[in-house]
Formats: structure tokens, C-alpha cells, sequence
């Protein structure tokens, strides 16, 4: 039997057993990812999992069952338990789950990508990495090189009871590198195009060529040499901080994105991931940054992770502002969490594949670019301060209020030009107080589409994928220095 | 609903089936399956409730010096053959890997104590959401509002290989945490078990509510450096941090606090263990690759005494396997997965009645390496923070953020509570830690947040 076929038996039967309301979705994901280490392909990496997962509403609570046998006997049984689990969720219930409503959609979106990722040789993907690799081993003085890439196809089937009918095909690639250095007590990394192994977009292969990793891999390596001996960072000082794209765009993923997560407000993360400081009486009236900061949510960015033409709600995909002018003006919001503020969904529920229940995730959530110029202008109107790159380390607390990151790399500036190189650098703050002390973002020249595909969230525990675009931008009166 | 997926015949059968559809020199074929059943609940009702049944089969196949592998989750005849087919072709095509020390030959396996309770597997909605609502109850009572989740896990472990390998496992891990909130001031509590009917929900309750209680209204207080009592959940974040530290890739890779100190003095009178038979833990006495996982001494009286290894890093290092392998994946080849920092002699009341002034953290959040060669971590303490003086409970504080080297904190280890906690390495049911409350004479807190 066909999944449209097998995806309307599971919303009959879900209906039959009692559900008011039921959705499906068949999902089959192809990932490959390869790290080539030390000069040696260290993994290769080949997966495939496709099933099916119905969640209801059923006595006015909530219900979830998946299963990777595609046939029609165990969809009659996955939807059966699923309503079956949702009356037992109702004996917990105060009131009935409420849906915000949306039109029944229909249609199909794909990826627009160049080069299939899939499509060029074993041979050619990896000896890339070999190649990126071995330009980062004839800097002297390295300890451990990495160099890896993950191709990525995901296709999305969704019914549901209202009528919506839906195909998605989703690409992503992603690649990086890495170079460590290690002696005296220290240990220094650099990565590029970012941390974290790589970074990754909605995208083909040319995603890949574009970062051009072996031409940049001898710089990296030298900077995470050169940072064994570099000057350590001020310690406990306030000063003036530049923050480059790849850092600031993990900063507005946890600072911004998270916090603007309805559930999180709505206290439905609490136990896990936290609430948020941007509670409901805030919307509209909170002072979040500057003038100068203004973030969007939007899942038509071409390129970002958090992009497609419906959510897993079946929402269709939408744009709009969480901070305008320094103003907190919007939510990531699913049907369930927009009905209790009285407003429509903007489509951000989704789902970490077919065994897990679609969450409030972040689709693109942005720091939109200001008209401060290239880094280089921006540098050159700082009189005196650090300027940060490319993240090493991250926390922030369960409001998202309290924060502290680290780099892998900085520089001083002085009279408006970079300086000594420094190591270990770090900054804290409250949130904020960080952007309503941001003067200057950079314009759109050095604006880029980032990726996080590494964002957990949920219990059972979820991956999502979003997408962050973000320039260089200033901040004054920053504490810097925490490591001693 | 029964949680068991297969049985061990049926496990074998596609383990060789997979063997035998691949073409090199070695194999291994690896299935995970599991169920996870998971009630969770915010705002005292039931509001998230799911469950999935997911197996996978990982082929791994060696021609020469040249590794492929693939994963599937169709288990199928057609997908059992293309997946070993698939990491047959990948293994031809790819560069030789020249350090790798082929797939390891089958040893003997120790028997361990069973992880797998049937009753825990055999839960249905119905038991969780009964269980749930009693917490609930507790909590709206009070007024209060609780948060978190109830789940029962049910997996099973099979590893075949073409040099003999065989190792079964079945487990099942039942859990709840809660997060219980008041207007200003929050509390934890988390309960593992491999049976569900050793969670006792009403002590979840009781625990949770009387600290939220005591935790309204938190003050101010400087950040500093404090003496600490830290509860378990707290030093469960230590001992996984300084846990991954002490691996053979670690070190090889310049990550470990331990590299070029075994023998030495690395923290204070602290003992750390990796105990894959102890039957208070989740016990399975084999890795990831079919190897015996040995128990090991990690950190004996507060001198380095090893770290633990798999086949290839173990190979690498010209070391014994000691039988730590992970499922194959870019970053950690290895890890203790069964820790345990052993027990003292102090109840937690006497832990904190020994501290003239110091700080009581409940449990950290949102952890991250700073700078792991120094074990430098930075993170929040959350749900339950408190000032001690004068051997008392003071009163609640606002939260902290600490940076903070792990193993200097243990360096000042002042007392261990006795008695062990059981946390779940992570949701599903291999690998766990024990840990006891500690005390700690010196831990940094760098900043607060507004609560």
C-alpha cells in the first residue's frame, strides 16, 4: 500500500477510535556524513530511516505513536494507541486542547539547490576532506585536524484530519573544518567556516565549493598554533566588544530564539529547557535591544535550515518580526500556543523526524543587518575594545537572561585597527542589557545565512536544524574575561 | 503494550543475515532497538504523551585498511541486504585508514546482573498518566505547578561480527523528573530505576514540594567563592564531564586533565569507578563493539590510575581494550559508561552541617567546556540554591553562574555523601552513573541571574 494510502488509514482509524483531530506524517531521511582526521578518513557514515508517526487529539488531550513498519496492520495499531494514549493524558487534563485555525493546505515544495549533494562520487566528497585536511597538515604544530561534511534529503508526507494534504523534499549540506594545537597546559582549536564541525545550510553540493575549505585551512591552522602562545585575554574588564557573524549568529540563537519560544512562555518547556524572560504581558511593550537591533522569524530565507513551505503542523511557511527597532513584537508560535493568545500560528512546529512529536522550534531567526558598513569599517570607527570570532563555548540560563560565551579567537583594537592576538577570550552579560548596549550592526555585505543543525529540545530528546543570519555588530561596556 | 521488540534469536538472525550479505574482509553488524514511552506534563496537566518503537542495523565493513558503514532502520530482508551491501560498495571506495587496527575478535563475556524488568516494559499509558496525576494532585494542592516527565524505555543490545562476536542485551530504564515551581522559586527531583514499581512517586512529590517551598523568595548574594555541598544531580554533571575526559582518545587528542599524570594526584580522597556489572547501575557487560567491558579504576584516592579504551584507540595507544567502545561516531570512540564515585560516610544532613558558611546547589543547567584540558566548565545552578551558615539552611539564593575547573573543585573535596544516586547516562536504557552529594571547599561562582 502507498503512504497516502496508509497515511488516510491512520487518520481513519484514529477518527474511528475517537479522535477529533489527527495528523500524519511519513518521513523518510537519507543522511552521510564523513570525517576525514589527522589525514585519515576516520568515519563514513551512511543512514536511512523512514516511518510514520499520528498524533491525535482525543477527550480533549493530546496523543503520539510512531513506528518504522510501514504497513497497513501497524497503522491500524500506531493510530489505535495513539488515541489510546491521549485518553490516558485526559485524566490530567483541566480543559480542552485548543487549535488555532489554519485553511486545509495542499502541495508539494523542494529545495531549490544547484548541485544534488548526493549526486557527486564517493571519491570526489571525501577527497575533498582529504584535501582540506592534509592544507591544514603542512602548518606545523598541530595536535588533531578534522575535516568533515554531512549531505542530507528528507522527504515529508502530512495529511490530517482537516483536509491538508502535503510533500515536502528538504536538501541540507554542511561541511567545516578544524585545526587544535596543544602544549605548555593549553589547548587552542579554530574551525572555519564555524564551531561546532561544521555549518550547514539548505542547500547542494555548490554549498560545499562555496566555503573553498582548502584554501582556508593553512590560515586557521596557523591562528589555532599562533593562539598557544598569544596573549591571554583582560580579565574581569568592561570594555568595548565587536562580535563576528559566526559567533553573534549563536548568540541570537540562544538569547533570541529561544526565549521568543511560546511554549517556553507558555511554561510547557519548564522542566527541561527552561522558560523565558519574554513573558506573554511583555509582547509589544518590552524594550528587548537598541534601535539598532531588529530580528526576524521568517521560514522563506533561501538557505536557512529553518526553511520550507509548511511547518509539521501544516502551517504554511511566513515572515515577520520578534524584535523590531529594539522592541519584543513576536513569538514562534504552534496552532495550540497561538489559540491561547487569540492569534493564528506562524508555523514553527517540527518534528525531528518521524518518531518524535512536532515542537515550537526555531525556524530562521535573524539579526537583520544595520549600516555600519564592512567588519573593516566597523573595526576602524572602534577607538578601543576586542574583537571576537567563531564560538568555543556556550551557556545561558533557563529564562534566558544570564549568558556567557566564549570564542576561540580575539583580537585587541586600538585606534581602530586589530591588535595583539589574544587567547581564550570570553563575555557575559544579561540579555537584555546586552542588546540595548548594541550601537552598530554591520550592513547587508556582511550579512550571512548560519546554520545550527545541532539544537536539542524535547523530552524524549529532539535535534532541530535553524537557521540564523547575522553581520558583525558592536556592543559597549561588555564584561570580558572570565578564565583566568 | 509490550515494550520487548524482537527476542535474541530473531536479533541474531538479521545480525548474520547481514553478515552474510557483505563482501570484505571484516564485519560487524550492530542492532539497537527500543520503545520509549514518555508522559510528560507542564502547568500541572498532561500535555505532551508519546510512544515510538525504533530499531536500527548498523553495518560496518572492512576491506583491507578501508571502513564502511551504513545505518538503516528497514529491517527487512531488502534492507538488511542493502544496507550490508551499501557498506560493502563504501568500504571499497573509500581512502585506507592506515592507523586502523581491524575489528576486534571475540573475547568471553562476563555475566552481569539483568537490566531488563519486564513490568517496566509491560507499562501502558494508562500506569504512566495515573502515576503522573498523583504527582499532579501533590502539586495543585499546594499550589504549586509542576513540570516534567514519566517514562518507561524498554532496548535491546545485539553485536555480531565475522570474528566471532556475540553479546545480547536487553534493558529497560524507568524515570521521572520534576521541576516544581512556586511564584518565586523552584525545586528538582529525578528517580531512575530499571523497574517502574521502585519509583516511588509520592517521595518524588514530597521531596519536590518541600524544597520548592523552602525556595521562595530567593536574595541576593555576591558571587564568589564559596564552600559548596552539592546535591547529586550536580555532581552527576561533574562526574560526566571528567568521565569523558579520561578516554585513550582524550588523550591521545590532548583533551585530558589525566594525560601524562596517571599515577599522580589529580583531585582530593575521591574514588571514580566505571562499573559496568554494578547491579544498582544499569549493568551490561559488553561495548559497542561485542568487547568484555571491564570494570576499571579510573581515579583511586585521587591519583589517575587509567583511562578506558576501545579497539581502535586502545590499538593506537598500544593499550588493552578495556571494552568502552561507543557506537561508531566522528567525535568519542569511547567513554565509562557505568561511573561511580564511591560512596562516604556522611548523610547530605550531615554534609551540610559540617559547613560554617558555604552554598547549597541543588543541581547545575546548560553546561559547556570552557576549556576542557583544564576541566573548566561553565553553567547556571537552578531549582534550589541556598545559603548555608552555621551548619543551617539560611535561606534561598538567586541563582549563580560558575566557571569553574572540575577537578580543582574536587581537588578540595571536604566530605561524600553516602548514599548514591542513579541517573541514566542518558533517555535510553545503557549507561548510567552513581553519585553521591559532596562537599566541596572551594567552588567559583562568577555571576547571578535575576532569580
Amino acid at each position: 500500500m502507498e503512504d497516502r494510502a496508509l497515511a488516510h488509514r491512520a487518520l481513519d482509524t484514529a477518527r474511528t477510535r475517537g479522535a477529533s483531530y489527527a495528523d500524519v506524517r511519513f518521513v523518510r531521511r537519507q543522511v552521510e556524513d564523513a570525517t576525514v582526521k589527522n589525514g585519515h578518513l576516520d568515519t563514513i557514515d551512511r543512514g536511512d530511516t523512514f516511518g510514520f508517526g499520528v498524533r491525535v487529539i482525543a477527550e480533549g488531550a493530546w496523543g503520539f505513536a510512531a513506528s518504522q513498519v510501514v504497513t497497513g496492520d501497524e497503522v491500524d495499531r500506531v493510530a489505535a494507541l495513539a488515541v489510546e494514549i491521549a485518553r490516558a493524558s485526559a485524566i490530567a487534563k483541566r480543559s480542552d486542547v485548543v487549535l488555532a485555525p489554519i485553511t486545509p493546505q495542499r502541495g508539494t515544495y523542494r529545495t531549490k539547490i544547484q548541485i544534488d549533494p548526493f549526486a557527486p562520487s564517493l571519491e570526489d566528497r571525501v577527497g575533498l576532506l582529504v584535501a582540506a585536511d592534509a592544507a591544514m597538515r603542512t602548518v606545523r604544530g598541530l595536535r588533531t585536524t578534522r575535516a568533515t561534511y554531512e549531505i542530507w534529503r528528507e522527504d515529508k508526507l502530512f495529511l490530517s484530519s482537516e483536509g491538508s494534504d502535503l510533500e515536502q523534499t528538504i536538501f541540507e549540506t554542511g561541511c567545516g573544518i578544524s585545526a587544535e594545537a596543544v602544549g605548555d597546559g593549553e589547548l587552542q582549536i579554530r574551525s572555519y567556516p564555524a564551531a561546532g564541525g561544521r555549518t550547514q545550510n539548505q542547500a547542494g553540493w555548490e554549498f560545499v565549493q562555496k566555503w573553498d575549505l582548502v584554501a582556508n585551512a593553512p590560515r586557521i591552522a596557523e591562528q589555532a598554533v599562533a593562539l598557544l602562545t598569544a596573549k591571554p585575554c583582560p580579565q574581569d574588564v568592561r570594555t568595548t566588544v565587536v562580535i563576528g557573524d559566526a559567533q553573534l549568529m549563536l548568540q541570537v540563537h540562544e538569547s533570541c530564539g529561544h526565549p521568543i519560544e511560546l511554549d517556553r512562555a507558555l511554561g510547557t518547556e519548564a522542566a527541561f529547557a527552561g522558560t523565558s524572560f519574554l513573558t506573554t504581558d511583555r509582547l509589544g511593550s518590552f524594550r528587548y535591544g537598541s534601535e539598532k537591533v531588529n530580528m526576524r522569524i521568517d521560514s522563506t530565507s533561501p538557505g536557512g535550515l529553518g526553511t520550507f513551505g509548511w511547518d509539521d503542523e501544516g502551517v504554511p511557511a511566513s515572515e515577520g518580526w520578534a524584535v523590531k527597532d529594539g522592541m519584543f513584537v513576536g513569538y514562534l508560535m504552534s496552532r495550540e500556543t497561538a489559540a491561547a493568545l487569540g492569534k493564528t500560528s506562524n508555523g514553527t512546529m517540527r518534528a525531528d523526524g518521524w518518531a518524535r512529536l512536532p515542537l515550537i522550534r526555531m525556524t530562521n531567526v535573524s539579526l537583520m543587518p544595520g549600516g555600519a558598513g564592512t567588519l573593516e569599517d566597523l573595526i576602524a570607527d572602534t577607538d578601543d575594545g576586542i574583537y571576537m570570532e567563531t564560538n568555543r563555548s556556550w551557556s545561558i540560563d533557563d529564562r534566558r537572561l544570564n549568558f556567557q560565551f566564549g570564542t576561540q579567537i580575539a583580537w585587541e583594537i586600538e585606534g581602530g585597527k586589530l591588535g595583539a592576538m589574544l587567547r581564550n577570550p570570553t563575555y557575559t552579560g544579561i540579555t537584555p542589557e546586552f542588546w540595548g548596549s548594541c550601537d552598530a550592526v554591520c550592513s547587508e555585505s556582511e550579512w550571512k545565512m548560519w546554520g545550527t543543525p545541532n539544537c536539542g529540545k524535547g523530552q524524549p530528546g529532539q535535534v532541530g536544524h535553524t537557521g540564523h543570519g547575522a553581520a558583525p555588530a558592536r556592543f559597549r561596556d561588555v564584561r570580558v574575561g572570565v578564565v583566568k | 503494550m509490550s515494550g520487548r521488540l524482537w527476542t535474541e534469536p530473531e536479533l541474531r538472525r538479521i545480525c548474520e543475515r547481514a553478515l552474510r550479505a557483505t563482501s570484505g574482509d571484516q564485519a560487524e553488524a550492530v542492532v539497537l532497538a527500543r520503545t520509549t514511552e514518555l508522559t510528560r506534563f507542564a502547568n500541572n496537566v498532561i500535555h505532551q504523551n508519546v510512544a515510538s518503537r525504533e530499531a536500527s542495523l548498523q553495518v560496518r565493513v572492512v576491506v583491507g585498511k578501508r571502513v564502511g558503514m551504513v545505518r538503516t532502520h528497514d529491517l527487512s530482508e531488502d534492507g538488511i541486504i542493502r544496507a550490508a551491501k551499501g557498506a560493502s560498495e563504501v568500504a571499497r571506495a573509500v581512502p585506507e585508514n592506515p592507523v586502523f587496527g581491524g575489528l576486534p575478535a571475540a573475547r568471553p563475556i562476563a555475566p552481569a546482573p539483568s537490566a531488563y524488568v519486564e513490568r517496566t516494559a509491560e507499562a501502558t499509558p494508562l500506569d504512566r498518566a495515573k502515576r503522573v496525576e498523583s504527582l499532579l494532585r501533590r502539586s495543585r494542592e499546594r499550589n504549586l505547578t509542576a513540570a516534567g516527565y514519566l517514562s518507561t524505555a524498554s532496548g535491546e543490545l545485539a553485536i555480531a561480527s565475522t570474528q566471532g562476536v556475540w553479546a545480547y542485551s536487553p534493558s529497560t530504564l524507568a524515570a521521572v523528573e520534576a521541576v516544581v515551581m512556586g511564584q518565586a522559586g523552584s525545586a528538582w527531583t529525578e528517580r531512575n530505576a530499571t523497574d517502574l514499581a521502585r519509583i516511588d512517586i509520592d517521595a518524588v512529590a514530597t521531596d519536590a514540594i518541600e524544597k520548592c517551598v523552602a525556595a521562595q523568595g530567593p536574595r541576593d548574594l555576591a558571587p564568589g567563592t564559596y564552600e559548596v555541598v552539592l546535591e547529586a544531580y550536580a555532581v552527576n554533571d561533574i562526574a560526566q564531564f571528567l568521565g569523558g575526559s579520561l578516554t585513550g582518545q582524550a588523550v591521545e587528542e590532548g583533551h585530558s586533565f589525566v594525560g601524562g599524570k596517571l599515577g599522580q594526584k589529580v583531585t582530593g580522597d575521591v574514588t571514580l569507578v566505571d562499573d559496568p556489572f554494578d547491579p544498582a547501575s544499569l549493568p551490561l557487560p559488553f561495548d559497542f563493539e561485542g568487547q568484555p567491558s571491564q570494570k576499571v579504576t579510573l581515579i583511586e584516592g585521587g591519583v589517575a590510575k587509567a583511562v578506558v579504551y576501545d579497539s581502535q584507540t586502545a590499538f593506537r595507544a598500544g593499550e588493552a581494550n578495556t571494552g568502552h567502545a561507543l557506537p561508531p561516531n566522528p567525535f568519542a570512540a569511547a567513554a565509562p559508561q557505568h561511573l561511580r564515585i564511591e560512596p562516604g560516610a556522611k548523610t547530605r544532613e550531615q554534609l551540610i552541617r559540617d559547613v560554617e558558611r558555604g552554598v547549597l546547589v541543588t543541581r547545575f543547567h546548560y553546561t559547556r567546556w570552557v576549556h576542557q584540558l583544564r576541566t573548566i566548565v561553565t553553567g547556571m545552578t537552578r531549582d534550589g540554591t541556598f545559603l548555608i551558615e552555621k551548619g543551617e539552611i539560611a535561606h534561598p539564593v538567586k541563582n549563580f553562574r560558575f566557571t569553574q575547573s572540575y577537578h580543582e573543585a574536587l581537588g578540595g573535596t571536604l566530605g561524600i555523601g553516602k548514599d548514591l544516586h542513579l541517573f541514566a547516562a542518558g533517555e535510553f536504557s545503557f549507561g548510567a552513573r552513581r553519585v553521591p552529594a559532596m562537599r566541596l571547599g572551594a567552588f567559583t561562582f562568577t555571576g547571578s541571574t535575576q532569580y
